[in-house]
Protein backbone atom coordinates (compact mmCIF):
# COMPACT_ATOMS: atom_id res chain seq x y z
CA UNK A 1 0.00 0.00 0.00
CA UNK A 2 1.27 3.67 -1.17
CA UNK A 3 2.56 5.89 2.07
CA UNK A 4 -0.21 8.58 0.94
CA UNK A 5 -2.73 5.85 1.04
CA UNK A 6 -1.97 5.08 4.39
CA UNK A 7 -1.79 8.57 5.36
CA UNK A 8 -5.19 9.00 4.26
CA UNK A 9 -6.68 5.72 5.83
CA UNK A 10 -4.88 7.87 9.26
CA UNK A 11 -6.85 10.57 8.76
CA UNK A 12 -9.97 9.14 8.68
CA UNK A 13 -9.21 7.12 11.21
CA UNK A 14 -8.32 9.73 13.11
CA UNK A 15 -11.70 11.64 12.20
CA UNK A 16 -14.11 8.50 12.94
CA UNK A 17 -12.26 8.01 16.49
CA UNK A 18 -12.39 12.03 17.33
CA UNK A 19 -15.72 13.03 16.07
CA UNK A 20 -18.31 10.50 15.92
CA UNK A 21 -17.79 10.27 19.46
CA UNK A 22 -18.49 13.81 19.25
CA UNK A 23 -21.52 14.05 17.05
CA UNK A 24 -23.07 11.54 19.18
CA UNK A 25 -22.81 13.25 22.44
CA UNK A 26 -24.16 16.31 20.68
CA UNK A 27 -26.58 14.58 19.31
CA UNK A 28 -27.55 13.24 22.54
CA UNK A 29 -27.17 16.46 24.47
CA UNK A 30 -29.53 18.25 21.87
CA UNK A 31 -32.38 19.08 24.38
CA UNK A 32 -30.19 21.02 26.46
CA UNK A 33 -29.51 24.35 26.16
CA UNK A 34 -27.33 25.17 22.64
CA UNK A 35 -26.79 28.82 23.19
CA UNK A 36 -22.94 30.75 23.46
CA UNK A 37 -21.05 30.27 25.12
CA UNK A 38 -21.11 26.78 26.75
CA UNK A 39 -18.10 25.50 28.09
CA UNK A 40 -19.29 22.10 27.71
CA UNK A 41 -19.42 22.09 24.62
CA UNK A 42 -16.18 24.02 24.20
CA UNK A 43 -14.85 21.06 26.15
CA UNK A 44 -16.02 18.23 24.01
CA UNK A 45 -14.71 19.92 21.01
CA UNK A 46 -11.55 20.63 22.60
CA UNK A 47 -11.03 16.54 23.76
CA UNK A 48 -12.61 15.85 20.12
CA UNK A 49 -9.54 17.95 18.61
CA UNK A 50 -6.70 17.05 21.00
CA UNK A 51 -7.39 13.15 20.43
CA UNK A 52 -7.57 13.64 16.82
CA UNK A 53 -4.39 15.30 16.90
CA UNK A 54 -2.59 12.64 19.10
CA UNK A 55 -3.60 9.79 16.52
CA UNK A 56 -2.48 11.85 14.03
CA UNK A 57 0.91 12.78 15.54
CA UNK A 58 1.32 9.08 17.30
CA UNK A 59 0.18 7.46 13.73
CA UNK A 60 2.58 10.07 11.48
CA UNK A 61 5.19 8.91 13.44
CA UNK A 62 4.72 5.07 13.18
CA UNK A 63 4.49 4.91 9.50
CA UNK A 64 7.54 7.46 9.31
CA UNK A 65 9.07 4.86 10.93
CA UNK A 66 7.90 2.12 8.78
CA UNK A 67 8.42 3.38 5.74
CA UNK A 68 11.30 6.45 6.34
CA UNK A 69 12.35 6.33 2.44
CA UNK A 70 8.40 6.43 1.12
CA UNK A 71 7.67 9.28 3.64
CA UNK A 72 10.66 11.54 2.45
CA UNK A 73 9.95 11.06 -1.63
CA UNK A 74 8.13 14.32 -2.61
CA UNK A 75 4.83 13.38 -4.32
CA UNK A 76 5.35 12.28 -8.12
CA UNK A 77 2.89 13.66 -10.49
CA UNK A 78 -0.14 10.93 -10.01
CA UNK A 79 0.36 11.95 -6.25
CA UNK A 80 -0.38 15.41 -6.92
CA UNK A 81 -3.23 14.49 -9.85
CA UNK A 82 -5.14 12.55 -6.62
CA UNK A 83 -4.53 15.86 -4.23
CA UNK A 84 -5.81 17.65 -6.83
CA UNK A 85 -8.73 15.44 -7.54
CA UNK A 86 -9.73 15.05 -3.80
CA UNK A 87 -9.65 18.57 -2.83
CA UNK A 88 -11.78 19.48 -5.86
CA UNK A 89 -14.28 16.99 -4.54
CA UNK A 90 -14.10 18.25 -0.73
CA UNK A 91 -14.54 21.91 -2.40
CA UNK A 92 -18.08 21.40 -3.52
CA UNK A 93 -18.97 19.41 -0.35
CA UNK A 94 -17.44 22.23 1.85
CA UNK A 95 -18.83 25.25 -0.02
CA UNK A 96 -22.70 23.35 -0.14
CA UNK A 97 -22.94 22.70 3.55
CA UNK A 98 -21.48 26.39 4.21
CA UNK A 99 -24.35 28.03 2.20
CA UNK A 100 -26.69 25.67 3.79
CA UNK A 101 -25.03 26.33 7.36
CA UNK A 102 -24.49 29.97 6.39
CA UNK A 103 -27.33 30.68 4.77
CA UNK A 104 -30.31 28.65 5.09
CA UNK A 105 -30.19 27.52 8.99
CA UNK A 106 -29.89 30.70 10.67
CA UNK A 107 -33.38 31.19 9.83
CA UNK A 108 -34.25 28.23 12.24
CA UNK A 109 -31.50 27.53 14.00
CA UNK A 110 -28.80 29.75 16.26
CA UNK A 111 -26.32 29.07 18.73
CA UNK A 112 -23.99 25.63 18.87
CA UNK A 113 -26.80 24.13 16.49
CA UNK A 114 -25.26 26.12 13.80
CA UNK A 115 -21.76 26.10 14.97
CA UNK A 116 -22.10 21.81 15.13
CA UNK A 117 -23.82 21.84 11.68
CA UNK A 118 -20.45 23.73 10.49
CA UNK A 119 -18.29 21.16 12.08
CA UNK A 120 -20.50 18.57 10.45
CA UNK A 121 -20.03 19.80 7.16
CA UNK A 122 -16.19 20.76 7.73
CA UNK A 123 -15.59 16.55 8.61
CA UNK A 124 -17.87 15.69 6.04
CA UNK A 125 -15.93 17.60 3.60
CA UNK A 126 -12.74 16.03 5.12
CA UNK A 127 -13.82 12.35 4.57
CA UNK A 128 -14.63 12.99 1.08
CA UNK A 129 -11.14 14.60 0.63
CA UNK A 130 -9.44 11.53 1.81
CA UNK A 131 -11.54 9.21 1.07
CA UNK A 132 -11.31 10.02 -2.72
CA UNK A 133 -7.59 9.97 -2.28
CA UNK A 134 -8.22 5.85 -0.97
CA UNK A 135 -10.15 5.31 -3.54
CA UNK A 136 -7.90 6.72 -6.35
CA UNK A 137 -4.59 4.66 -4.73
CA UNK A 138 -7.37 1.56 -4.58
CA UNK A 139 -8.52 1.68 -8.38
CA UNK A 140 -4.57 2.82 -9.04
CA UNK A 141 -6.18 5.94 -10.55
CA UNK B 1 -6.59 6.63 -19.52
CA UNK B 2 -8.34 6.76 -22.36
CA UNK B 3 -9.46 3.21 -23.39
CA UNK B 4 -7.92 3.68 -26.66
CA UNK B 5 -4.13 4.47 -25.62
CA UNK B 6 -2.46 2.02 -24.76
CA UNK B 7 1.25 1.09 -23.84
CA UNK B 8 4.40 -1.48 -24.17
CA UNK B 9 6.06 -1.00 -20.95
CA UNK B 10 6.16 -4.34 -20.17
CA UNK B 11 7.13 -5.76 -22.71
CA UNK B 12 10.15 -2.91 -23.17
CA UNK B 13 11.00 -3.52 -19.23
CA UNK B 14 11.49 -7.26 -20.02
CA UNK B 15 13.42 -6.32 -23.03
CA UNK B 16 15.42 -4.72 -21.10
CA UNK B 17 16.94 -6.55 -18.72
CA UNK B 18 14.04 -7.76 -16.42
CA UNK B 19 14.00 -4.22 -15.25
CA UNK B 20 11.67 -3.81 -12.69
CA UNK B 21 8.99 -1.04 -12.66
CA UNK B 22 11.18 -0.03 -9.11
CA UNK B 23 13.70 1.13 -11.25
CA UNK B 24 11.88 2.03 -14.18
CA UNK B 25 10.22 4.94 -11.51
CA UNK B 26 13.43 5.79 -10.48
CA UNK B 27 14.77 6.53 -13.61
CA UNK B 28 12.11 8.84 -14.40
CA UNK B 29 11.09 10.33 -11.25
CA UNK B 30 7.87 8.22 -10.03
CA UNK B 31 7.12 6.04 -7.40
CA UNK B 32 6.47 2.28 -8.63
CA UNK B 33 2.77 2.34 -7.85
CA UNK B 34 2.45 5.09 -10.73
CA UNK B 35 4.68 3.17 -13.25
CA UNK B 36 2.54 0.29 -12.54
CA UNK B 37 -0.71 2.37 -12.71
CA UNK B 38 0.48 3.48 -15.83
CA UNK B 39 1.08 -0.04 -17.38
CA UNK B 40 -2.14 -0.95 -16.26
CA UNK B 41 -3.79 1.71 -18.32
CA UNK B 42 -5.46 3.60 -15.54
CA UNK B 43 -3.61 6.80 -15.38
CA UNK B 44 -1.84 8.82 -18.08
CA UNK B 45 1.55 10.15 -17.71
CA UNK B 46 2.30 13.95 -18.19
CA UNK B 47 3.92 14.47 -21.64
CA UNK B 48 7.38 14.90 -19.89
CA UNK B 49 7.17 11.39 -18.17
CA UNK B 50 6.23 9.98 -21.33
CA UNK B 51 9.29 11.22 -22.92
CA UNK B 52 11.54 10.14 -19.91
CA UNK B 53 10.07 6.68 -20.41
CA UNK B 54 10.82 6.45 -23.94
CA UNK B 55 14.39 7.78 -23.25
CA UNK B 56 15.10 5.26 -20.78
CA UNK B 57 14.37 2.61 -23.36
CA UNK B 58 16.04 4.22 -26.12
CA UNK B 59 12.99 3.79 -28.69
CA UNK B 60 10.92 6.79 -30.00
CA UNK B 61 7.52 7.77 -27.69
CA UNK B 62 5.02 5.71 -30.41
CA UNK B 63 6.95 2.77 -29.39
CA UNK B 64 6.03 3.29 -26.08
CA UNK B 65 2.56 4.78 -26.29
CA UNK B 66 -0.34 3.82 -29.10
CA UNK B 67 -2.99 5.56 -29.76
CA UNK B 68 -6.12 4.19 -31.85
CA UNK B 69 -7.57 6.75 -33.79
CA UNK B 70 -10.38 3.95 -35.07
CA UNK B 71 -11.78 4.04 -31.26
CA UNK B 72 -12.52 7.70 -31.02
CA UNK B 73 -14.02 8.42 -34.30
CA UNK B 74 -16.50 5.57 -34.08
CA UNK B 75 -17.58 7.47 -30.69
CA UNK B 76 -17.95 10.37 -32.46
CA UNK B 77 -20.24 9.08 -35.19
Amino acid sequence: MPYREKTAWLSLLAMAVAFVPYFAIVQADSHSSTSLPSLRQLALFAVAAVVQMAILGVGHLYLNHGSPGEARTPPDERDVAIMRRSISSAYYVLIGGMILVGCVMPFNSSGWTIINAALVMIVLAEVVHYGVVVASYRRQA
Amino acid sequence: MDESITNRIRFLRFQNGEMSQAELGQRIGVTRQTIAAIEAGKYSPSLAAAFRIARVFNVPLDQVFQWDATDVSSKQT
